[in-house]
């Protein structure tokens, strides 16, 4: 095998375990986002205003 | 007499300025391409806004002249029209311009569901290298070689910014290669697709992904320019403004910035990019044994970065729970021609159960492809350049 080679796979071990690191890191983010900011339904316009005032109903 | 001398001699000088008086059999063959280049686009609908342009290019690029009468025409003459236009291309200002157009016009939605198809975009990335050493062992310098490599990313931009760093003599055939394939992926990737796959694998039915909240669709983009950043700086060119596109478009603000990017600013780009690479396919400079060699290489890199998704998956299936597998057919989506190759998992998924509708899960790994490949082209230029 000639040093040529020997680089090259040198490089490309290195570099396909570096794609898999950072495609891994994102990975992590994604689940991070997914558990602390997880989708919640927006709640319809109508539930807010019942919502509002009930609150104004309870202060008076 | 002396008049008809003269005209004699004023008709041979104009002559010696046409096309027909400098035309080589090269000129010849490498407008025939570019003409197949312009029928594939229209009849086969392959790619069509990128082979019309990159067609076009290689006519003008191809059209005979005399070199030696100065007439600042030609895409190598330094101060012609075409020569500023092509600065785009050598200098690696179009490629960055492209992925911002890309980003804001790009949804993440599938990808963030399902966040371990990310790894397939990974997987595919095995072409890039795998070319990369084929070029090497078949006498390639390490830089042509790097640059070579990266058509397995099957990603355009990418493939010419790279090549302009490592190897900008090799950039007519890289990027020509590069678009070609991914033109004629519906053609190259099914057999292998069909090959590496059972009947049982190719119906499995994959869960309907959740939905991803706005914050999420936010801060991706944010996440993803610091984690570039900070893991592979020389990737910054690209994907920092496919980031950049994407918050334009995700941040619900800017939606005028974010139609700009993908709408005239893209098409401009992709006009001036496609022209120039087309142009600069000279006969004189791309018909070589080099250039054929860099096509075989090319087709090479396409079909060890499907097989490589495809296997992928399988491998993941082997630790994955019975209602969480992964049809395999979305494997070849790892490859970056977007959203092609989703396209053909769904063509190909659908053709042995017409109820599976693979596309919106082909989607993450497509687009993970994409950062995958911008990737490896920060990584060999970090190595190579």
């Amino acid at each position: 095998m000639t040093p040529t080679i020997q680089t090259a796979l040198f490089i490309a071990v290195v570099g396909l375990a570096g794609i898999f690191v950072f495609m891994s890191f994102f990975y992590l983010i994604i689940l991070a986002l997914d558990k602390y900011l997880p989708y919640q339904e927006e709640k319809p316009v109508e539930e807010f205003i019942e919502e509002i005032s009930e609150e104004e109903e309870s202060e008076e | 007499m002396n008049t008809l001398l003269s005209l004699t001699d004023n008709l041979r000088t104009f002559w010696g300025y046409t096309g027909f008086a400098n035309a080589e059999t090269g000129h010849i063959v490498m407008i025939l391409v570019g003409l197949f280049f312009i029928y594939l686009a229209v009849k086969k609908e392959y790619e069509p806004l990128l082979l019309i342009p990159i067609g076009f290019g290689i006519l003008i690029g191809n059209i005979p002249f005399n070199e030696a009468a100065n007439l600042q025409v030609g895409i190598y003459e330094e101060g012609s029209v075409f020569n500023i236009l092509y600065q785009g291309v050598v200098q690696g200002w179009y490629p960055p311009l492209i992925f911002l157009g890309i980003g804001a016009m790009t949804d993440f939605s599938s990808l963030i569901a399902n966040p371990k198809l990310i790894l397939i975009g990974a997987a595919a990335q095995f072409g890039i290298f795998g070319a990369y050493i084929i070029a090497l062992q078949l006498g390639f310098a390490p830089n042509e070689a790097g640059a070579i490599g990266i058509i397995g990313g099957a990603d355009g931009p990418t493939a010419i910014f790279t090549t302009s760093k490592l190897a900008p003599h090799l950039l007519g055939a890289v990027a020509i290669s590069a678009y070609s394939y991914m033109a004629l992926v519906p053609v190259i990737q099914p057999p292998f697709m069909r090959m590496l796959t059972t009947k049982k694998e190719r119906v499995i039915k994959m869960k309907t992904p959740r939905v991803v909240s706005q914050t999420e669709k936010v801060l991706f983009p944010i996440m993803g320019l610091l984690l570039t950043a900070f893991l592979v700086p020389s990737g910054l060119p690209l994907l920092g403004m496919l980031f950049f596109g994407n918050l334009l478009k995700e941040s619900g603000v800017t939606r005028r910035l974010a139609e700009t990017a993908r709408g005239p600013l893209i098409d401009t780009i992709t006009i001036l990019l496609g022209l120039t690479v087309g142009a600069s396919t000279q006969a004189t400079t791309f018909i070589r044994w080099e250039s054929l060699k860099v096509f075989a290489i090319g087709a090479l890199s396409f079909i060890i970065a499907t097989c490589a998704g495809i296997l992928f998956v399988k491998f993941m299936n082997l630790f994955l729970g019975k209602d969480k597998k992964i049809n395999p057919l979305i494997g070849n989506s790892g490859v970056s021609a977007v959203p092609d190759s989703a396209r053909i998992s769904q063509h190909v998924g659908m053709e042995y159960d017409p109820s599976n509708y693979l596309l919106m899960h082909a989607m993450g790994p497509n687009v993970a492809g994409v950062i995958g490949s911008a990737v490896a082209a920060g990584i060999l230029l970090g190595f190579l350049y």
